[in-house]
């Protein structure tokens, strides 16, 4: 790997410049009052929050609320900036809170650790709102060790329960995003987020909900609210409607509290990477995942990596390339091989005894061969960076690794994610991945493509990177990902999910009807519309 | 006969065994888990479960053994400075912040660390 990073002179440079963020350019103010809400206004609903967290947990001037601000994605126009933030640590405070809000008409945009890395972090979907950072509710509430079940609050990261589960040596692991330790399983559940284990539907492993209305009621899902009940983590789908669904990806209500189930320790473990050397092989593969998904031989969420997603983890874009344009598919081909990597490397695990693994095994490695992919383990492959990384994954392991894509161009760091379903055909992929590389590549970007493998369906994961300290380099990432979705939405592939800044541009593509259901039930449960409003398109 | 079976049974009954444990435990203990805010977290602590992923691990760079001042560092933990995440006082206090900045700001290198 290259150099020291930056100098020490830099470093100082970098820190005043943080200092004295607010003084540069309007557009790079770190806070916006809320539309239509005048400052003395704003000011007195910050006394009565304050009444409430105390001082120390109401952010609402520049230098406290710069870490509120941040995100990667682009925001020439100063759309996603918030007012401030206020940060309860217990539910009777959300309730609180949400009666101010309801009479001043101060729209709160809720976040758990506000790690939403390519999709727009703690911003809000539109200037003005404020942040309410549940971090500080960061209880693990009950852990059930015979059901393997848990119940935490927002708060609560994925490190805060590997180090519980390392501390009492329980027989369970964790299913991690790939930013697992610092960000939230409550918040990566309700984004509808995946992971890599044979527990990688986070939603799916989500049993029981307690969340705080627009009102200030409370509502427990599923068995939550049975008198004297004992299966609120172990029962998902209670009587009636079923009414979980409806606090992910939406801004109806404040979710406190959320029961998951973990998965149970394997005794053993091992991981594989298949190897593939071209791009078209991608039809192949997918085609060789679809049924062993569907009939679960191979348990785990599968990672279709393309080589470009990969080196971007480890690598900077000028360690790789130094001309004009996107990298010519030969020159990456070239430097993915000298890393052990291939055009598309597939990695999966089997989980289990050594029978089952042993039975397993021959079938699956004969299947990818006959696709024309080089199955290794880690006989082959131990100690390759990308290798590891994945095996790391794959068992519910911490790592931030796949931070290292947003400094592709440099240390201003920027990038947005796109990320289309498929369905887990492979005329599917190539098409996908054909659309995507033209498109990207006439804004001068790089195709980084992943693709996490349900069972009948993939997450296309396109992570464009750009450089932020660049207005022309936001502002043709901004372009290129409202192509994508527009271009990829004519041809039936909608994103399962978006950054804060093309949230309604998504919403449109599910239809009026969805738009105006979802209007609805926004209408019946917060009537002042003070919770996330604009949170995929619901106003 | 059948080792890696018998371990995956010997598991389930260590599940049980567990269950036992942390049930008595989550007794007093989950419930009343003490928070951050209330039980500072020590700096090496914090940076083994935020900065070291990065930072001297292949994706930042490192930052251990290099002197730098206190206030940048803080600066730059708060407002993620380029490619680095901002961390909120929620995610690190003030006080767990400062601590940290002086800690790193003398730290010795780490031989362990690598790359950028």
């Amino acid at each position: 790997m290259s150099g020291p990073g930056f100098s020490r002179r830099e470093m100082l440079a970098i820190g005043g410049a943080a200092a004295g963020l607010a003084a540069m350019t309007p557009l790079a103010h770190a806070r916006m009052l809320p539309e239509a809400m005048d400052r003395d206004v704003f000011a007195a609903a910050c006394r009565e929050l304050r009444a409430i967290v105390g001082e120390d947990w109401v952010f609402a001037d520049e230098a406290s609320t710069i870490s509120y601000r941040k995100s990667f994605i682009p925001d020439l126009r100063g759309e996603h900036i918030p007012s401030g933030a206020v940060a309860p640590a217990s539910v009777e405070q959300v309730q609180a809170i949400l009666a101010v809000a309801n009479r001043y008409k101060l729209p709160l945009w809720p976040v758990s650790t506000g790690h939403n890395m390519g999709y727009g972090m703690a911003t809000p979907a539109s200037s003005g709102q404020m942040i309410l950072d549940l971090k500080r509710m960061n209880r693990i509430i009950d852990f059930d060790a015979e059901l393997g079940t848990i119940l935490v609050e927002p708060g609560v990261t994925y490190q805060q329960i590997h180090d519980y589960i390392e501390e009492h040596n329980l027989p369970y692991w964790l299913d991690v995003p790939t930013v697992g330790p610092i960000v939230s399983m409550v918040g990566n559940t309700l984004e509808r987020g995946v992971g890599y284990t044979p527990y990688g539907d986070h939603f799916f492993m989500q049993c029981g909900m307690e969340v705080v209305l627009a009102d200030g009621s409370i509502l427990r899902t599923g068995m939550g609210s049975i008198e004297n009940g004992n299966t609120w983590q172990a029962f998902k789908w209670g009587y009636g409607p079923y009414l979980d669904g409806i606090f992910t990806q939406s801004n109806f209500g404040v979710v406190v509290k959320m029961g998951m189930w973990l998965m149970p320790k394997p005794p053993v473990y091992k991981p594989f990477v298949v190897r593939s050397a071209n791009f078209e092989d991608v039809a192949a593969i997918t085609n060789t995942i679809r049924p062993f998904r569907m009939n679960n031989l191979i348990p785990n969420g599968v990672l279709i990596m393309g080589a470009l997603y990969q080196l971007a983890m480890f690598k900077r874009r000028s360690e790789v390339f130094s001309g004009d344009g996107a990298i010519p598919m030969d020159l990456l081909k070239a430097e993915a091989a000298r890393n052990g990597l291939g055009m598309w490397n597939t990695y999966f695990a089997l989980y289990g005894t050594d029978e089952i693994i042993g039975a397993v095994e021959p079938i699956l490695r004969g299947a990818f061969e006959a696709a024309g992919g080089e199955v290794l383990t880690e006989a082959e492959m131990g100690g390759n960076p990308w290798f590891e990384h994945h095996k790391t994954l794959m068992r519910g392991g911490m790592s931030l690794e796949e931070i290292g894509l947003v400094r592709w161009w440099g240390r201003n760091g920027g990038a947005v994610a796109f990320a289309p379903v498929a369905p887990a055909k492979g005329d599917q992929t190539l098409a996908q991945s054909a659309l995507a590389t033209e498109i990207m590549n006439k804004y001068g970007f790089d195709y980084a493509p992943a693709y996490a493998v349900g069972g009948r369906e993939l997450h296309h994961i396109i992570f464009l990177m750009f450089d932020k300290g660049d207005d022309a380099s936001a502002a043709r990432a901004e372009q290129c990902i409202d192509e994508m979705i527009t271009r990829f939405g004519e041809r039936g592939w909608a994103a399962y999910r978006s950054s804060v800044s093309t949230m309604d541009l998504v919403a449109q593509q599910y239809g009026q009807t969805n738009r105006e259901v979802n209007a609805r039930i926004k209408q019946a449960l917060d009537p002042n519309h003070i919770l996330a409003p604009g949170k995929q398109g619901i106003a | 006969m059948g080792t890696s079976a018998s371990r995956w049974r010997a598991a389930g009954g260590l599940a049980a065994a567990a269950a036992m444990a942390a049930i008595a435990m989550l007794g007093g203990n989950a419930r009343a888990q003490a928070t951050y805010e209330v039980q500072p977290r020590a700096p090496e602590f914090l940076y083994a479960r935020t900065c070291g992923y990065c930072h001297g691990h292949n994706v930042a760079p490192i930052i251990r053994g290099r002197n730098l001042p206190a206030p940048v560092i803080a600066a730059m933990v708060r407002s993620g400075q380029g490619a680095m995440p901002a961390f909120k006082p929620t995610e690190i206090t003030n006080a767990e912040l400062q601590a940290l900045a002086q800690w790193l700001s003398t730290a010795p290198a780490d031989p362990r660390e690598h790359g950028q």
